[in-house]
């Protein structure tokens, strides 16, 4: 089991009143597995993935991500297990933009001081397409381009799982199309478990399990 | 509309904080430079008017002979005020004692400028009017050494007169050769009935004017057809006394705090419109696409900066007034009335820095803020190209114009200009070359590698906040020194036992006895000094265009006097055939070079010499100093009497009278007073500086801290992805400590050589003493560079590690 999530329940204050963003959210994930969550806007995905990918702390609930309790982990322990088993693609990428492509990519291999970040991100970049671009700086690239390149950091990171927050949702079809293919293709060669936020039904109808969230509660 | 919409986003700006630093900044600036020039303004009015006092009118003629008065009077001037007065020296006796004393006979128009303030047996008070016939009025000193109470007799030449009253004080106190001894004032009506003035006596004849600029300028061109030798022509000018010396140079320093506070502020200002133009990119870009045109955006943005300056103008004119008023009541017990209220040029000069300001530091940001394109809304990576050297260009010329207001000196803004320039290229060119070329990677396997790249990655970006955190910690280094080393130099230039007693007419007779009785109460004297008057000829004294025309009081010694030093030539020696020595500014004005042959007239002997030397004079240490100095050999034979200077301690005062007694004909007189009011306004002047230099110290903590704030913002969103990808808190900490210890330690060194720079310029050019080399400076700048950079950082820091990656899902 990659993910064990138990009762989770997330609750905001803003200023007298309590929201309640999230409740009773339980399910699980195989390792190699992927999941993707859908639902209406406001539902409360990105912060189910946020909570999920430890970016954050539910009010309560268990989380047991490959086997470690998320929620007993405090802030600097959850960022040594982002860099360990952890990816992440955002929706709006989230590249640096003081950074080239391969500088983005390697990122991750730097942080964890692995040997040889710029053979290991030249690969992913390759693998993505871009290799002709891994010089050119996140304002040189089109919005799909730049996506690949959020992907091929989270891969990257040789990740246990991959997070990826509508990694199509700033993409035309057709871009689009190539990053799901991009995120499956990956996901099934170095078997890691992928979650998937995502309005796209077709993108949505590829994965191993789906959950439908409304109002912050899973709905069939 | 525009005008509702740019309010409103005035008021949302003003709440958000982004243009606190900014707003602070430039109120600071105000504040600074408005009561600095709304002080000085008074100060110079109040100067000026007791000049004018000092000298007695707007123009005085001083003569030998009477004979100018009849032609005066023959002149048609329009709204003259016109006065005689006549001066000499005179022994008075009362029933028991006799005194030596300096009479001035003063005619019914007396005094032109200013009142006299008398005491009689009904106590104090103030006079505009002269003597009445056959009274004299009399300064307390001679009133004690005559022993006389009002109403007394007192004998002058042939005549008897009624003591009527004491002097405390009299206006026009620069009054000639004569105003050394005890005063007295006399009715000029009443001089011919003493007999004592005869052809070839000792006298001389002060004619002052008074009137309107223009027509002062026309008796000066009339007297100047009808001046003979020995006559002389002054005019209101610069006071050279020590006193106005003294609040010269203080204004000196207020103006170097005023253009440093400007400059920092400028600066903080720059960085502030520069953020608040990024921060504004995709507002414009969004009211573009919304069918705003670009002038009305301009013209919103224009409204909202006029709030801004109003706003600004408003606290930082009413914080100056509340600050030029405290130096005023600081200053207050030197001025006995209410001081001159200022006039405009204050709060034009104050406007003008604003307006500076605006035009060079904030307007070229917004004009290029305008000319983005829409596209900026639907692809948030449209480049912003931010048009660099344009608004560098305005900065620099806007920098160059501010030096040029507060100086007003063309090649001096000059030299500072090009100096703080080559100073900045030195910098950034050095940085460039320190740091190296980028490496591939952010580094961030370790919290230095990470801050070294770091630290490439922005050179440029860097560059700049070094070259703000220089210019800041260059500054205030600048300010401090000034403050410790100048000022405590200018303070000790008074020592304690500076000599407070001149003693002048001392006769060859009595200069061993008196020497000898300073020795014996143990009071140390200055040496004593032969003097004569004597008019220099260049040449030939036959020749009209070389003649000299002015009497100087001569001297001759074999010894240098001290604080002199020679410029140029050489001091007498045994050896050589010597000759004189002039002082600087006589050199200069009367072009007279080394080896110039020159012709000294003593009385009817004609002394033939040559300029052996010209010397530095210090005016300022209360001895007797000299324009022209002879080597002994020379003067022979010319009679003379003797100058000196000591100090007698407070407890001893007493020993000045009974000098006095002793050497009746040797006159004595006090600049205690003098003294101890320099001192005062020294003490003053340093207390409103140090409130000075705390107000631009806070200038330049600002400008470092907006410098800093500038460069976090950039980081906020970077350490937000690291922290995503799982980079621990102590690496983003430790490695940007790292990078602004280093920053800091930059800066500081540089900040260091810009200070030892400045003050060198400052100690040479603007106070014109020799430069001294500090070297404290060298350890306090790279150490407040590290520790002010450092600290500022670490506050800055928790709002970057506060910095939650979940901020990155909620775009
Ligand atoms: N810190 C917060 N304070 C207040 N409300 C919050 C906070 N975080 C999230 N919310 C609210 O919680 C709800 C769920 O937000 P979330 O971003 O998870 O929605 P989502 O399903 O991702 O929506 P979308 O498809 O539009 O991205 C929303 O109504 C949002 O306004
Ligand atoms: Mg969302």
């Amino acid at each position: 089991m990659i993910l064990e999530v138990n009762k989770l329940r997330k609750e905001v204050s803003s200023g007298e009143s309590k929201l309640v963003i999230l409740d009773d959210v339980s399910f699980n994930l195989l390792e190699g597995q992927s999941l993707a969550i859908t639902g209406p806007s406001g539902s409360g995905k990105s912060t189910l993935l946020g909570l999920l990918a430890g970016l954050d702390t539910a009010t309560s609930g268990e989380i047991y991500l490959n086997g470690e309790a998320l929620h007993e982990l405090d802030e600097e322990q959850r960022a040594l297990l982002r860099k360990e088993k952890v990816g992440f693609v955002f929706q709006s990428f989230e590249l640096l933009p003081s950074l080239t492509a391969l500088e983005n990519v390697m990122l991750p291999s730097e942080l964890k001081a692995e040997d040889e970040p710029e053979e290991r991100a030249k690969y992913f970049l390759d693998r993505v397409g871009l290799n002709e671009r891994k010089h050119h700086y996140p304002n040189q690239l089109s919005g799909g381009e730049q996506q690949r390149v959020a992907i091929a950091r989270a891969f990257a990171c040789s990740a246990k799982i991959l997070f990826a927050d509508e990694p199509t949702g700033n993409l035309d079809p057709k871009n689009g199309e190539i990053v799901s293919d991009l995120l499956f293709e990956v996901n099934s060669e170095t078997d890691n478990a992928l979650v998937v936020v995502t309005h796209d039904h077709d993108l949505a109808d590829r994965c191993d399990k789906k959950i439908n969230l409304k109002l912050g509660k899973i709905v069939e | 509309m525009l005008f509702n919409l740019s309010f409103k986003i005035f008021q949302r700006e003003l709440r958000s904080g982004y243009l606190t630093s900014m707003l602070v900044s430039l109120v600071l600036a105000i504040t600074i430079v408005s009561g600095i020039s709304l002080f000085t303004d008074r100060l110079e009015k109040a100067l000026s008017a007791e000049t004018e006092e000092f000298l007695g009118g707007n123009l005085k003629f001083e003569s030998n002979q009477n004979t100018a008065k009849s032609k005066i009077q023959r002149q048609d001037f329009q709204d003259i005020d016109f006065m005689e007065m006549v001066l000499f020296a005179s022994v008075i006796f009362s029933e028991e004692e006799m005194q030596l004393s300096s009479v001035k006979a003063v005619d019914n128009a007396y005094p032109l400028i200013g009142e006299l303030e008398l005491k009689d047996k009904s106590g104090k008070f103030l006079s505009k009017e002269s003597p009445e016939l056959g009274t004299v009025w009399m300064d307390a000193r001679l009133q004690n050494l005559l022993n006389l109470s009002y109403g007394d007799k007192i004998f002058l030449g042939d005549s008897e007169f009624i003591f009527a009253a004491t002097i405390l004080y009299e206006p026009d106190r620069a009054s000639g050769n004569f105003a050394f001894a005890p005063k007295t004032i006399m009715n000029f009506e009443d001089v011919d009935s003493t007999n004592i003035i005869q052809p070839g006596s000792r006298v001389e004849y002060n004619y002052l004017f008074k009137g309107p600029e223009d027509e002062i300028v026309n008796v000066r061109n009339y007297l100047e057809t009808i001046k003979e030798n020995g006559d002389d022509i002054e005019v209101l000018s610069e006071d050279s006394s020590s006193l106005g010396r003294t609040i010269d140079r203080s204004e000196n320093f207020f103006l170097l705090g005023g253009l440093i506070a400007v400059l920092l502020s400028a600066c903080t200002v720059g960085i502030a419109s520069q953020r608040f133009t990024r921060r504004h990119v995709s507002y414009v870009a969004m009211l573009k696409t919304l069918g705003m045109k670009t002038t009305q955006i301009r013209t919103m943005y224009f409204l909202l900066f006029l709030f801004m300056t109003f706003l600004t103008l408003l606290f930082g004119l009413i914080l100056g007034w509340t600050l030029q008023s405290q130096f005023i009541n600081l200053m207050s017990s030197y001025f006995p009335t209410e001081l001159p209220s200022p006039g405009y040029y204050p709060i034009l000069i104050t406007c003008l820095t604003v307006l500076i300001c605006q035009f060079g530091f904030i307007y070229p940001h917004i004009t290029k803020l305008i000319t983005i394109s829409p596209m900026r809304v639907l692809k948030d990576d449209v480049s912003f190209d931010y048009g660099f050297i344009p608004v560098l260009l305005m900065g620099l010329a806007a920098f160059f114009l501010l030096l040029y207001l507060y100086t007003n000196q063309l090649t001096l803004s000059l030299i500072i200009f090009f100096g703080v320039i080559g100073f900045s290229a030195l910098g950034i060119g050095s940085i460039y070359l320190l740091l190296g070329k980028n490496k591939t990677g952010l580094g961030a396997s370790s919290p230095i590698l990470l801050a070294l790249s770091e630290l490439r990655r922005r050179k440029f970006g860097n560059s700049f906040q070094i070259f703000a955190f220089t210019i800041a910690i260059g500054l205030t280094l600048i300010t401090f020194s000034a403050s410790q080393n100048l000022l405590g130099s200018w303070q000790t230039s008074i020592p304690e036992d500076s000599p407070n007693n001149f003693a002048i007419n001392i006769t060859p007779q009595d200069k061993e006895n008196m020497q000898s009785f300073l020795q014996e109460n143990d009071i140390k004297s200055k040496p004593f000094y032969p003097v004569t008057n004597a008019i220099i000829f260049k040449k030939d004294e036959q020749n009209e265009d070389d003649k000299i025309d002015r009497n100087f009081n001569i001297t001759w010694i074999e010894e240098l006097p001290e604080q002199n030093d020679i410029l140029k030539g050489e001091w007498f020696d045994k050896n050589l055939n010597n000759g004189i020595s002039v002082s600087d500014d006589i050199s200069e004005r009367y072009k007279l070079e080394i080896g110039d042959e020159v012709f000294i007239k003593v009385g009817e002997e004609v002394i033939k010499s040559y300029v052996q030397s010209t010397r530095t004079v210090n005016w300022d240490n209360f001895s007797p100093n000299f324009f022209i100095i002879g080597h002994p050999s020379l003067f022979k034979d010319i009679s003379s009497t003797y100058i000196t200077s000591f100090y007698i301690p407070s407890d001893k005062q007493y020993l000045a009278a009974d000098l006095m007694r002793e050497f009746r004909t040797v006159s004595v007189f006090s600049i205690e007073e003098l003294i101890e009011q320099i001192k005062e306004i020294i003490e003053q002047v340093t207390q409103a500086l140090n409130s000075i230099l705390l107000l631009t110290s806070l200038s330049a903590l600002f400008l470092a801290f907006s410098a800093l704030q500038d460069g976090f913002s950039v980081r906020k969103h970077q350490s937000a992805v690291l922290r995503t990808l799982g980079a621990s808190n102590s690496l983003i900490k430790q490695s940007t400590l790292f990078e602004f210890t280093l920053l800091g330690l930059i800066s500081g060194t540089l900040g260091a050589l810009v200070a030892y720079a400045g003050i060198y310029f400052i100690e040479t050019r603007v106070f014109e003493t020799t430069a001294s080399f500090y070297p404290e400076i060298s350890i306090m700048g790279p150490l407040l560079g590290i520790i002010v950079v450092s600290s500022l950082c670490y506050y800055l820091i928790s709002g970057i590690t506060r910095q939650s990656p979940k901020k990155l899902l909620m775009q």
